[in-house]
């Protein structure tokens, strides 16, 4: 299925500070095009693993075409939502500032 | 490949015959030496000229280490430097030369040979080492041109596709005078005329599972130049189960990644070792959902970037002076491009092994038997990229039938590619509603430029291929009679073209563009 590649961003520009309350939610590849955006900003604190149910509700579908597949990091270390969802409450909580990023795997080369 | 390994042992056992020779002649000059002159010491002063550029005081000392360094296959070390495997027996300094290298290498890699990175060891490293690059590419080209042009000593070329004129904006080691070539043969004829030195092994074949494992035993380094999950899955599976680190990295549209995988090479079940692809991404993303650079575009240097940076790896790993310091698992980098992105280049931490990895973990349930036996379908793990086929058959209408209809008030004609596609070359009266993967979304979108489903006009649907043209009218025919009041779906008509533009340049306009 086809996205139409302008409706990402093209301008060059990173990400701005996340504000009070928030975090950053970075979207890379198959992630930005489903979304057409680069990034979000969702309130915080969330717990990891309610994080991908959280986005299917702005992004109807995402789970399964896109989230299901991908890699994520928080503070550019490599999380695992299942993994975080089986320690209950002891999973990772994502606090405001936080960095978090959608990697989709790039298959194409 | 069988002749050429056969060509290669023959070589390799007259060099050692040669070099043994030579030391037996040395030693029996020595011998005459002494018995002609019983009153010398016994000297270890080279007979004739100094025989390898080294100090003579210190050849004993240097050569061997050097040679033993040199000739330990590249994984092997890594796996011997983390104390996975016992240290080799050191094999005797028998191939002394004057010089390591030949003359001409000397200037020819001198510009990295003085890098305290490299130097006569790394270079020593290079020359020895046996790289496979899987995929000749966007990819696979400036992996492969970095790394002969550094000196590797054999590069294997593995591609079962052939060249195609929308390859060369990227492809810079093919030639508009090889389209039609085998893309692994026009790597080798571009390479060669780079560097007539380096060993070019070519294999005009796709990857097989059948094979990969034994294909991988024979090289030191594995380069994943490939473009589908299915074949990433493959080449990490055979990776782990050959032992070799796997340098993976993969380009689409205007974003790139980069990691290495399997490094060091640790035997399954060991956590020491690098996690592999499947660790990273246990799950193959949904086939529909995979684009090619051919449907999602892929800018030249992009591509180009990430192969650069493969050859970087490979070249780091190869000429490694100092084993990893230390005992903990591995937890490598995913580095990511995004060209219009600032910062463009982004590093993250990835995993070590995952403990319920399917292939590298003590809990693997694959094996080698489940690749070679073929019992391992990578193209039903990944799920088979079916064309669309959802629509009605009165719903279809050939580009033919309706190149003949009239248009004008009596038809609407919706293109759905993308407005770049659009902007590209579009049939005259044509109204542009990019198809966007979501059905209300789409239908919303029409609506807004001002297409109305609701006067009884005949709709029709197209796209590039005729795939995303039968989403767009099935989004009609289902979405609309629940959006519109008191219209039933009957009143809506609509029809796709079957087989896109591709097939009104077929059958309608050859000269309508082919990109």
């Amino acid at each position: 299925m086809y996205y139409p590649s302008s409706a990402v961003t093209q301008e060059v520009m990173s990400a701005p500070k996340a504000p009070p309350g928030r975090f950053t939610l970075l979207y890379f590849a198959a992630a930005s095009s489903f979304t057409r955006r680069q990034h979000d900003f969702l309130v915080a604190p969330l717990p990891l693993a309610q994080l991908y149910d959280e986005l299917e509700k702005s992004y109807a579908g995402i789970k399964e075409q896109v989230l299901s597949s991908c890699a994520l990091t928080l503070n550019l270390d490599y999380v695992d939502p299942e993994e975080e969802a089986s320690k209950g409450e002891k999973g990772a909580v994502i606090q405001p500032g936080d960095e978090v990023a959608i990697i989709p795997p790039v298959s194409a080369g | 490949m069988d002749d050429l390994t056969e060509a290669s042992n023959h070589i390799h056992t007259l060099r050692a015959q040669i070099a043994a020779t030579e030391t037996q002649l040395g030693t029996l000059k020595l011998q005459l030496q002494q018995a002609e002159h019983p009153s010398l010491p016994p000297t270890t002063e080279p007979l004739s000229p100094p025989q390898t550029g080294i100090p003579a005081e210190w050849t004993n000392a240097t050569l061997p280490a050097l040679q033993e360094n040199v000739q330990r296959d590249i994984a092997q070390r890594l796996r011997q430097e983390r104390g996975l495997e016992d240290a080799p027996t050191i094999q005797a300094a028998s191939q002394r030369r004057r010089w390591p290298l030949a003359t001409h290498e000397y200037s020819r890699y001198g510009r990295q040979l003085i890098m305290p990175e490299i130097g006569l060891r790394g270079q020593l490293h290079l020359k020895n080492a046996r790289v496979l690059i899987v995929g000749l590419g966007g990819l696979g080209c400036p992996a492969a041109a970095y790394l002969a042009g550094a000196g590797v000593g054999t590069l294997g070329l593995v591609d079962g596709d052939t060249v195609e004129e929308s390859n060369l904006h990227r492809q810079l080691a093919h030639a508009t005078a090889r389209v039609g070539w085998n893309k692994a043969e026009s790597a080798k004829a571009y390479l060669s005329s780079l560097n007539g030195n380096v060993r070019y092994d070519v294999y005009k074949c796709h990857l097989r599972p059948e094979s990969a494992v034994e294909y991988f035993g024979d090289y030191d380094v594995v380069l994943d130049c490939t473009d589908h999950p299915t074949s990433r899955y493959l080449i990490s599976d055979a990776c782990v189960l050959a032992g070799k680190p796997l340098v993976s990295a993969s380009a689409l549209k205007t974003e790139g990644q980069l990691i290495v995988l399997n490094n060091p090479p640790a035997p399954p079940g060991d956590a020491t070792g690098g996690p592999c692809y499947r660790c990273i991404f246990p799950k193959p993303p949904p086939a529909a959902s995979v684009l090619s650079c051919g449907e999602g575009g892929i800018l030249g240097p992009v591509v180009g970037v990430m192969g650069v940076l493969q050859a970087l790896e490979a070249i780091k790993i190869i000429t490694a002076a100092k084993p990893m310091a230390t005992d903990d698992p591995v937890k490598p980098t995913m580095l990511m491009f995004s060209a219009y992105s600032n910062p463009q280049f982004r590093s993250v931490r990835m995993r070590a092994r995952r403990a319920g990895c399917a292939i590298c973990s003590s809990e693997a349930t694959l094996t080698a038997q489940s690749l070679t036996s073929g019992s391992l379908d990578y193209v039903a793990f990944c799920g088979a990229q079916a064309s669309v086929d959802i629509v009605a058959p009165e719903q279809r209408v050939s580009a033919t039938t309706f190149s003949r209809l009239p248009m004008g008030d009596n038809g609407v004609l919706i293109d759905v590619r993308d407005e770049t596609q659009f902007g590209i070359c579009a049939l005259r009266e044509s109204v542009n509603v990019p198809w966007t993967g979501s059905a209300e979304r789409w239908v919303q979108s029409a609506r807004d430029v001002g297409v109305d489903f609701e006067d009884g006009r005949q709709m029709f649907t197209v796209c590039r291929f005729g795939n995303d043209s039968q989403l767009a009218a099935r989004a009609i025919t289902e979405t609309l009679p629940s959006t519109i009041n008191g219209a039933s779906a009957k009143n809506v008509r609509v029809k796709h073209i079957e087989g896109g533009f591709e097939a009104w340049r077929k059958e309608v306009d050859p000269t309508w563009p082919d990109y």
